[in-house]
């Protein structure tokens, strides 16, 4: 991985583990990871991933163990990591009744971005979505719903981006821009990259290999 | 770090014009709250003609049909968005409060639109005598704020929560009763030409306790 810079930011992961009830969702997991790069989790599925990204972004508080995102120098608290972080999730859903534009255009205008309109246009421009923007995403394919969620990863320019599975329900085309994507943050922003996906893990320079087992650890 | 208060404000009126538009463009709730406020006051108008000076059964009454037309669709907002994976995309541009505080000014705004048609529509079919503006408009106000503050707390309490529709029931009734009961109170009070300054009271504490309460546990209710 790329030595740290000063905007970099860096993650911190000391024993966090999580559970659902009786059932583990995530095994200790330790790790430090100092951006730019691309850091990709893998494993089997029920192993923890998707789990390990939620926490990242603040959605999920862990069971035990610490999870910290540096950037600047700040730690971000769980409760405002969302500002901080980008994530594209299988989960994330959309308004159908809204245009693409729309509803990144109103994350942005959420998030307090200085240009929303401008911010939207160019991270649909970047997914290859700029055509059908003012499509409603009731009309939308599952692959250009993916494509949208990457774009709304990427709205704010955060300093860590979380990527599930980005390449799910893509064509080549669209593989091939979650590449460019995640070279082009990778370069000076931390990618946390959950994938088994052996192309989508080629991108990465570190690799996390989630050790559960499988489909939910009922122990 | 919270948010710059400037910060949240715009946040949370992103999420009130969003919510606007989305029930513009929907009318998921308008309709079926009008629906059942024309089709409740007409059915009980056929029945049982005008209802004149029962001071009692048109406060009864009046509540009753506000109260049913607009919690199906308040007290769902958030559980909308759980249903259809869109509580992800809100909760990773704005902190819990920020959703909750746009989810219930968008409540006070549907209230106000369901009364602007059903409180003209109750009096011309009901036969209510002329009330006293200032008192019932004062009534209104505040049993519209608790209705909407107490709506939207058990809309965000229940969205995540497997029982739903047992929880539902089970929060709502000792939420609803006291502005049930105030608000009754005070419209009857005002029609037979009593002080309602007591009702006031006990609506506007509510309100604001309900209104604490809720800022208080909004950002640590959808903890997993």
């Amino acid at each position: 991985m790329s030595v740290a810079t000063a905007s970099a930011p860096q993650v911190v992961c000391e024993g966090l583990t999580h559970r659902f009830g009786s059932r583990v969702a995530l095994q200790p997991l330790s790790f430090e990871a100092n951006g730019p790069g691309v850091v990709a989790v893998t494993g089997e599925n029920g192993s923890g991933k998707s789990t390990l990204l939620r926490i990242a972004a603040g959605l999920l508080r862990p069971s035990g163990g610490r999870f910290e995102l540096r950037s600047g120098g700040i730690a971000s608290p769980a409760a405002t990591r969302f500002r901080h972080v980008g994530l594209a999730s299988p989960e994330l859903g959309f308004y159908e009744e809204f245009t693409a534009r729309e509803i990144l255009r109103f994350a942005a205008e959420t998030r307090v971005l200085s240009e929303p309109a401008q911010a939207a246009s160019r991270a649909l421009d970047e997914v290859g979505l700029d055509s059908r923007a003012d499509d409603r995403v009731s009309a939308y394919s599952s692959g250009m719903k993916q494509r949208l969620r990457l774009a709304f990863s990427l709205l704010h320019d955060p300093p860590l981006v979380l990527l599930d599975e980005p390449g799910s329900h893509l064509d080549e085309a669209g593989r091939a821009i979650v590449r460019q994507i995640t070279e082009r943050i990778g370069r000076d922003r931390l990618v946390l990259l959950a994938t088994n996906d052996s192309r989508e893990m080629d991108l990465a320079g570190t690799r996390i290999e989630l050790r559960g087992r499988g489909l939910g650890d009922p122990s | 770090m919270p948010a710059p208060a400037s910060n949240s404000a715009a946040a949370v009126w992103a999420i009130l014009r969003k919510e606007c538009r989305s029930e513009w463009r929907t009318r998921y709730g308008l309709n079926a709250a009008l629906l059942f406020a024309v089709a409740s006051l007409t059915s009980v108008s056929f029945a049982v003609g005008q209802l004149g000076e029962r001071t009692d059964l048109l406060s009864a009454l009046f509540w009753i049909v506000l109260l049913f037309a607009s919690l199906a669709s308040m007290s769902h907002a958030f559980v909308r968005e759980v249903e259809g994976n869109t509580m992800l995309l809100l909760r990773l541009v704005a902190s819990p409060t920020e959703i909750a505080m746009g989810k219930w000014l968008f409540n006070l705004l549907f209230l106000i639109v369901v009364e602007v048609v059903t409180v003209p529509l109750f009096m011309v079919l009901m036969g209510a005598p002329s009330p006293d503006w200032g008192a019932f408009l004062a009534i209104l106000a505040l049993g519209t704020l608790s209705l909407a503050t107490s709506s939207t707390l058990i809309g965000a309490v229940i969205a995540q929560t497997r029982g739903r529709g047992a929880l539902f029931a089970g929060v709502s009734l000792p939420l609803l009763l006291p502005v049930l009961a105030a608000a009754v109170g005070g419209t009857r009070a005002q029609w037979v030409g009593q002080g309602v300054d007591a009702e006031l009271r006990l609506l506007a504490a509510y309100a604001v306790a309900l209104l604490a309460m809720s800022l208080l546990l909004y950002d640590h209710l959808w903890e997993d």
